[in-house]
């Protein structure tokens, strides 16, 4: 059973914002770079703290992404654990906005068992490249007359709805599906608006009130903006314009047709000769001029994960001409290359080293660590007083960084069990005893090594590379 | 495309195309003459927007001598409707008085063999909550459609029945 709510032009039922809740990670303080106009680093800007010279060499590769000639060069941000490297390749993608691709993934993330490493990698490249292209949709143009939601008696299940859509013309009814409903309520449409309906992916876009409600003064802002009723049919026909990535034509193009697709759960590896007809396709569009290509950046972390292989496969993709830039980072120094008992910097083979521009990053001064943490307090929201900051930025340079980091949102909570409004030194000294860093786990680790299990096995160390 | 023919009468029951998006994506089925595609609702269906079953149902049915296009579900009286020919876009409109209903088609045959559009070879008549517009066929689209038949003619179509699918 189902009770029907009709809905009045003021009285919209205010559904809960569908809004995604951001969580605060590592980075989410950075929004840029933190250069001027003439790519000159500020001393803190957008979330950055010194770092100066590997900024202003990010701010030039990032102008030479934006230029989007050059393609396959290679950058490697190199430097000790914490002093930015991340945050720095993290600025760039800000700095580039939404419509430069940009792909990150971490070193190990390319061995998989349902994927060859270098098609991983193939995928990931692929991802970095966009495609501008234009492509014919249909929309839905017209004046909302009504909006009818029936709402199931117990409160949950699927609502169903109905929207009346006119022009100077003509009138129909649609039925709504979930989705629309709730985007419907989101965009707060009512009746006398005029809206346009992307019919394959539902998206609406509301382009104001009709002029026919202008006599209504209820419930309109200042800038509401008045147009005209549309005219003829409701459903045209329009052309767009968006960007796709060539992983995504890949994957439209190797997908099995007919029932089969039922069966092939995953894309998984697309043949090159798929890749190969799509490149060449692209070409011809862009030739055409109807299509653009837009290169974006790859970046992958920790890249000393890389084996041989792959590193060789760089090799080779790099020096096509439908290749991002690509980001490295590192914090290794000489190790060996893995995958080989070879010994090389950064634990990169030296032909591969011979191609990148290679940005170092250097430890912060007390002064930077200071302000790091300040931007960190604010972005967790804790209140730190003057002295427990002074004392947080000691533990940061003599411990690390990203310790020091830690301990300000554990601070927080035991100051907030006390109920203190500011973090005092007192909470400071508790947190720091109640969790080690890694120095004095070390330190502990050695003096009980007796006590703890399978000790005798003490040949070596772990084997990170 | 693929057309379907009434084996007694001869007359074009369906036919329907089926393009490659831009980016290489199989599209859906287009029918051009014949009863719209009702295929299975999906789920994923039910998700977005799509015309309610109480709006005018727009197809095209054709007869031996013209082009037929039936409107169903308009259940107005015949002095609503107006129906004209637009030479300068090849198109024709249809048209209501009482702002329920806008219809602007083209004919695709007459495109495809690029011949005018004529303002006195089309009627229309209203029963049944159903509208009826008919463009009377040109004598050349009436000797194209002689001659395919003839060609059509030599196919040996499949016996009754199933027809046998390969298996995988």
């Amino acid at each position: 059973m189902a009770i029907e709510v009709e809905m009045a032009t003021t009285k919209v039922p205010e559904v809960r914002d569908i809004t995604r809740i951001e969580r605060i990670g590592a980075h989410s303080h950075i929004r840029g770079l933190g250069l001027d106009d003439a790519l000159e680093p500020r001393q803190v800007s957008q979330g950055m703290v010194g770092q100066l010279a590997s900024r202003r060499a990010a701010g030039v590769i990032l102008e030479m992404i934006k230029d989007g000639h050059i393609a396959g060069r290679a950058v490697l941000i190199a430097g000790q654990p914490g002093t930015g490297k991340t945050a720095i390749a993290m600025g760039i993608a800000q700095s580039l906005g939404p419509d430069t691709p940009f792909t990150a993934l971490a070193g190990s993330e390319i061995f998989s068992l349902e994927m060859s490493k270098t098609e991983a990698l193939s995928q990931a490249f692929r991802k970095a490249i966009g495609v501008r292209i234009k492509e014919e949709t249909e929309i839905i143009e017209g004046e909302v007359v009504e909006i009818q939601i029936d709402r199931p008696a117990t409160g949950t299940g699927a609502k169903v709805g109905k929207l009346t859509l006119k022009t100077t013309e003509m009138e129909t009814v649609y039925d709504l599906g979930n989705k629309m409903i709730d985007s419907l309520s989101k965009e707060k449409v009512q009746a006398g608006d005029v809206i346009t309906i992307d019919k394959a992916t539902g998206k609406i876009s509301k382009l104001g009130r009709s002029f026919t409600r202008a006599r209504d003064y209820d419930a309109m802002g200042a800038q509401t903006q008045f147009v005209q009723c549309p005219e003829g049919e409701l459903q045209k026909r329009k052309e767009v314009v968006h960007t796709v990535s060539l992983h995504e034509i890949d994957v439209i193009n190797s997908r099995t047709q007919g029932f089969l697709a039922l069966f092939s759960g995953d894309t998984g590896e697309i043949k090159s000769e798929v890749r190969e007809q799509i490149n060449a396709k692209v070409c011809e569009w862009r030739e055409e001029g109807k299509a653009e290509i837009i290169p974006g950046v790859l970046f992958i972390d920790e890249v000393h994960m890389l084996d041989m292989e792959c590193f060789s496969f760089l090799n080779r993709a790099l020096e096509s001409d439908l290749s991002p830039v690509l980001i490295m980072a590192t914090n290794r120094g000489i190790t060996r290359i893995r995958g080989t008992n070879y010994q090389s910097p950064h634990g990169i083979p030296i032909d591969l080293l011979d191609r990148l521009l290679i940005i170092a990053t250097s430890p912060y001064t007390e002064k930077e660590t200071r302000q790091i943490l300040k931007i960190r307090c604010e972005e967790e929201d804790v209140e730190l007083s003057e002295e427990a900051h002074t004392v947080l930025t000691r533990i940061g340079m003599e411990t690390s960084l990203r310790y020091a980091i830690q301990l300000i949102s554990t601070a927080g909570l035991v100051c907030r069990k006390r109920k203190g409004t500011e973090v005092q030194v007192e909470d400071i000294k508790r947190v720091y005893s109640l969790f080690l860093d890694e120095a004095r786990s070390s330190q502990y680790m050695k003096e009980y090594q007796d006590s703890f299990l399978f000790n005798e096995t003490q040949t070596g160390q772990m084997d990170t590379s | 495309m693929a057309e379907e023919y009434d084996l007694k009468t001869d007359e074009l029951i369906v036919r329907k195309w089926r393009n490659k998006s831009t980016l290489g994506a199989q599209g859906t089925w287009q029918v051009e003459v014949g009863e719209p595609l009702a295929g299975p609702v999906t789920s994923s269906d039910s998700e977005v927007i799509k015309e309610n079953c109480s709006n005018p149902v727009f197809m095209r049915k054709d007869t031996k001598t013209s082009f037929q296009w039936r409107i169903r579900n308009l259940p107005y009286p015949k002095d609503v409707f107006s129906v004209s020919v637009e030479p300068s876009e090849r198109c024709i409109i249809i048209k209501t008085s009482n702002k329920k209903y806008y219809k602007k088609f083209t004919v695709v045959d007459l495109d495809r063999s690029q011949l005018p559009l004529d303002g006195s070879a089309l009627s229309f008549t209203h029963a049944n909550n159903t509208l009826i517009v008919s463009y009377k066929k040109p004598k050349e689209i009436l000797t194209l459609e002689q001659e395919l038949m003839k060609e059509l003619k030599k196919l040996k179509g499949t016996g009754d029945g199933d027809v046998d699918c390969k298996t995988q």
